[in-house]
């Protein structure tokens, strides 16, 4: 595994970019050539003499000037914590508007109860239970496959939330279950009850 | 003969031919007189019939408004005050202390009150309201009712982007009688027609001074045309100047006179006449004019922006205040001596008008061109013709006018940057689409870099071949098989393939290197044909052709082996669709730019709420998520950081010899696609990373976005490996190693000089050749 080795230098290398690349670019910028994107991958082969055109050097970005003295450290997404448990809840804003579509649903107004929550979705886009209660209107709507995919979503987004989790699993075998597809839907009433 | 079959009138009969030869010469003179002047009659007869349907025809076509999403205000919501008062201040709110009336605000420090006007969104129509609105520096922190009562929430009114027919699909800015300022009608009648209410449609007093002025001056100087005369000749686009034409102009002039009004004639010409030329996009009318000069809508131009808009009509190209400055500068304030003279204003006022600049704005802006294109298109997918033909209707669409505006002006920057650098001829052109990941709403588009430019829309129509953005979809495709992780080893070695056809197809890395056995998760984010061909190839073609349908790729693509180089042409708006349900969790969103059509009485035709289907499962989705984002890390697009440390996931993609640069990718709120590349499809000489991610970069960094963070399914745990042999190592092994998300469980070979801590405890003392021979046996059963 010597060639590994030799790789693991050239990564660490370039995660430790910041201060050295900084100065490596205003180097290069101040060479007067222009500026090029980053291709090369780290290789255990040595790069050969790279044809013109190809001139392999790390890019500053737009946003993060060459010359910028202390390059914030690169963005490594945080493994998220293990599920544990939440409770999702809704806003002022995006409550008020559950309220109002529920009226409208009291009402038989279905069409204008799935505008209210559209407008409450694009304030909690990733509230499970926005998406949860436009499920359950385009169930009433008899329009089966909409809400089939509404609270999927829901589930998909209601990580660690027992209740709406079972809540968005009855929709989505509800739903099922209209399309006829009966079998499908047992794993989901299944998972409804807990 | 004739008179022995018909029965003649009376009169007739009794007329009794004349004898003589001069009765029977007169007789004929007076038959061919009747002839003609009957021909005459028809002649004016049919005139008349062209002139009044084209003249109905325009006028009948009251195209549907368009507004953009309103913005919406709640405790929370990340506007702070200067975004509040910008926003106000577009919506052509004015300061009033107090704000006593609608229309009105006043802002103390952090804190506006605010009387809005009458106004109809999708769901209601809301009378005039006072509110109080308290900001920090984070955004909106406080909203009251005129009785201090704590409000949940609250909308600005909705912006007005444009009117569209969607019928003719011609979009003009209409405008109503009530919505012409006086001073403009007044001061085109001043300079160009000073009878147009008294005469007829054609003024014989004004062509016989035209006449005196020319003879004078010695050539053609004045032209004696009405503006019925103007309006005539706008409708039916001819410049010739023979007799014929003329007279065929004023018997038309005449017939619109005697059938209409002179306000309905006036307000068509107001809705006609020619103001400029934009690209190969002519703009007619004052309301598009007020857009295209200054950026504003009509009743917002002041006195000397007014008198540049009359003007400019004399010669719309050799006056044009952007090519021809002084020209159209000493014409402007010739036109307001006119207006002076004929006391419609002041003289002081004209004086001060006369020293104002012309204040033209830049082009772009404003107007957005290519994303009306497709809200047409949407309309004419969703909505049946006859609905759309209805008169008065309003559309109300998903466009973000701050996304729009950082798109169009990070597109032009970075393109003018591009073109300075490097040896390129000519220019470069680019285009743009955002969407909202979880409601599918495509809230910018931007067609090409002069964004104001209603021209070829690329961002709709440029089919050009995506490369490496395919490669996310072969990932899952292969991810979905459930016989591979992140943590997988392929193989990057060369390979030759026997065609169909007979050719050999021998693909290559980028870079032209080998790169051997690499971990998924390193093929993806550095973009390794060799690799992702292996891999695609025991996955099978028609799986991956599934899985672009699956996503959203409109027509199935053939499977040819260089469908996993992404050998195939799509649009930025398809590469969006295509990248939604990555951005979406494994949901595919339909796009959508109409939220809601309401009909003249506020009544909605038919709504289309969000839609979202389930197309891939969302642990599976989110193992090629989390590979994306180390694109940015690792991969073609390290170096390239958003603030603020906002994490996002994306691919870089370039077509054979660089003719096509893209860069696709996402954040937690914000989905953008960037096009970068030549019209004619030459050699840019630029990367997905060096062409396209820059944009997209610039853009996403003007934009209030989220970090891609979901949380990770609960079937997954996060393994750290080595980025260059894939083995299971420590976090704190250094630089090289990075988490991935697998399946709970997944055996991984530990990396022999820093094992993780739990094969630490099991494996003691694991001597380093038998690491190889894991490895070597996890790789031979991968690739074979």
């Amino acid at each position: 595994m010597r060639a590994a080795s030799h790789r693991f230098d050239a990564g660490a290398r370039r995660r430790r970019l910041p201060a050295g690349a900084a100065a490596a670019l205003a180097a290069f910028a101040l060479a007067g050539c222009s500026l090029v994107e980053p291709t090369s991958p780290p290789t255990r082969t040595p790069v050969p003499s790279a044809p013109a055109g190809t001139v392999i050097i790390p890019a500053p970005s737009p946003s993060a000037p060459a010359a910028e003295p202390a390059p914030e450290a690169v963005p490594q997404p945080t493994p998220p914590p293990p599920p544990t448990t939440r409770t999702y809840r809704l806003g002022p804003a995006t409550q008020s508007l559950v309220t109002q579509a529920r009226t409208q649903v009291e009402r038989g107004e279905l069409d204008a109860a799935g505008g209210t929550l559209d407008r409450a979705i694009r304030i909690e886009p990733r509230n499970p239970l926005l998406w949860i209660e436009l499920a359950q209107v385009r169930l009433t709507q008899k329009a089966a496959r909409q809400a089939e995919g509404c609270a999927r979503k829901a589930l998909s987004l209601a990580t660690g939330d027992r209740r709406a989790q079972s809540q968005a699993s009855k929709i989505v075998a509800d739903a099922l279950k209209a399309q006829g597809r009966v079998q499908e839907a047992r794993a989901f009433e299944d998972r409804a009850r807990g | 003969m004739a008179r022995s079959r018909f029965r003649l009138p009376a009169w007739l009969r009794r007329f009794k031919a004349p004898k003589t030869l001069l009765g029977r010469a007169l007789l004929v003179l007076g038959v061919l007189a009747g002839v003609a002047v009957l021909a005459l009659a028809l002649w004016v007869v049919h005139l008349d019939r062209v002139v009044t349907r084209q003249f109905e025809g325009r006028r009948w076509s009251v195209p549907a408004r368009v507004f953009a999403q309103p913005l919406e205000l709640y405790v929370g919501a990340p506007v702070p005050a200067d975004d509040l008062e910008e926003e106000l201040k577009r919506l052509q709110y004015r300061v009033g202390d107090p704000a006593t009336g609608p229309g009105l605000y006043r802002r103390r420090g952090g804190t506006f009150e605010v009387h809005a006007r009458r106004v109809r969104f999708t769901d209601e129509l809301r009378a005039p309201v006072r509110v109080q609105i308290r900001t920090d520096a984070s955004g909106i922190a406080g909203l009251a009712d005129g009785k201090a009562k704590d409000l949940p929430l609250f909308r600005l009114d909705p912006p007005l982007i444009g009117s569209i027919s969607p019928v003719h699909g011609e979009d003009r800015l209409v405008l109503g009688p009530g919505e012409v300022p006086k001073l403009l009608t007044e001061g085109l009648k001043l300079v160009e027609d000073r009878r147009f209410d008294e005469h007829h449609g054609v003024d014989p007093r004004g062509i016989a001074r035209a006449m005196w002025a020319n003879l004078r001056a010695g050539r053609v100087q004045q032209g004696g045309s009405t503006l019925t005369q103007q309006l005539i000749k706008s409708y039916f686009l001819t410049e010739e100047q023979t007799l014929a034409r003329k007279l065929t102009e004023a018997v038309m002039a005449l017939r619109l006179e005697a059938r209409f009004t002179k306000d309905e004639i006036l307000n068509a010409y107001v809705n006609e006449v020619f103001l400029g030329q934009d690209g190969e996009r002519a703009v007619h009318g004052f309301g598009l004019g007020s857009q295209f000069w200054f950026g504003k809508p009509l009743d917002e131009l002041d006195v000397g922006e007014t008198a540049m808009l009359v003007g400019v009509i004399k010669g719309p190209t050799y006056y044009d205040p952007r090519r021809k400055p002084e020209r159209a500068k000493a014409r402007r304030d010739l036109v307001l001596q006119v207006f002076a003279d004929g006391g419609l204003i002041p003289r002081d006022v004209m004086k001060r008008e006369q020293a104002k600049p012309l204040g033209i704005r830049k082009p772009g802006g404003a107007y957005v061109p290519a994303y009306l294109d497709l809200v047409r298109r949407h309309l004419k997918r969703d909505y049946a013709e006859a609905d759309l033909a209805a008169a008065g209707l309003t559309v109300y669409t998903s466009l973000d006018p701050r996304a729009q505006a950082a798109a169009e002006s990070a597109l032009a920057r970075q393109l003018k940057r591009l073109d300075a650098t490097g040896k390129r001829k000519g220019t470069l052109e680019g285009a743009v689409v955002i969407a909202e990941p979880d409601s599918g709403d495509v809230i910018a588009v931007v067609g090409g870099r002069n964004a104001g430019f209603d021209g070829f829309n690329r961002a709709l129509d440029a089919k050009r071949t995506i490369g490496s953005l395919v490669k996310p979809a072969v990932y899952l495709a292969a991810l979905e098989t459930n016989r591979y992780t992140p943590a997988s080893i392929l193989d990057d070695s060369p390979l030759q393939l026997k065609l169909g056809d007979g050719t050999l197809w021998t693909p290559q890395n980028y870079t032209r290197e080998v790169y051997g056995p690499v971990p998924m998760v390193h093929a993806l984010a550095e973009s390794l044909n060799l690799a992702t061909v292996h891999l695609g190839l025991e996955v099978g073609l028609p799986t991956v052709v599934n899985t672009l349908v699956k996503l959203g790729v409109d027509q199935k693509p053939a499977p040819h082996p260089s469908l996993l180089l992404g050998a195939i042409g799509l649009s930025p708006l398809d590469v969006t669709q295509l990248y939604a349900p990555f951005a979406n969790g494994g949901f595919r969103a339909r796009l959508r730019s109409v939220r809601a059509v309401v009909d003249e009485n506020g009544a909605p035709l038919k709504r289309f709420p969000v839609q979202v289907d389930a197309v891939a499962s969302p642990a599976t989705v989110y193992q090629v998520d989390r590979m994306l984002t180390q694109v940015f890390t690792f991969g073609t697009a390290r170096g390239a950081r958003l603030p603020g440390g906002i994490v996002a996931a994306g691919k870089t993609g370039t077509s054979n010899d660089t003719r096509d640069s893209w860069f696709a990718g996402f954040t937690g709120s914000h989905l953008a696609v960037v096009w970068v590349g030549y019209d004619d499809n030459r050699v840019t000489g630029l990367t997905g990373g060096s062409g396209a991610l820059p944009v997209w970069t610039d853009l996403m960094s003007a934009l209030r976005t989220t970090s891609w963070e979901p949380s990770m399914p609960e079937t997954l745990e996060d393994r750290w490996i080595d980025y260059f042999t894939g083995l299971e190592a420590r976090a704190d092994c250094g630089a090289e190693v990075l988490p991935v998300a697998v399946p709970i469980g997944t055996p991984l070979a530990p990396r022999a000089d820093c094992p993780p801590a739990a094969t630490d405890a099991t494996q003691p003392g694991t001597a380093p050749s038998g690491i190889v021979d894991r490895v070597k046996s996890l790789f031979d059963k991968v690739t074979h």
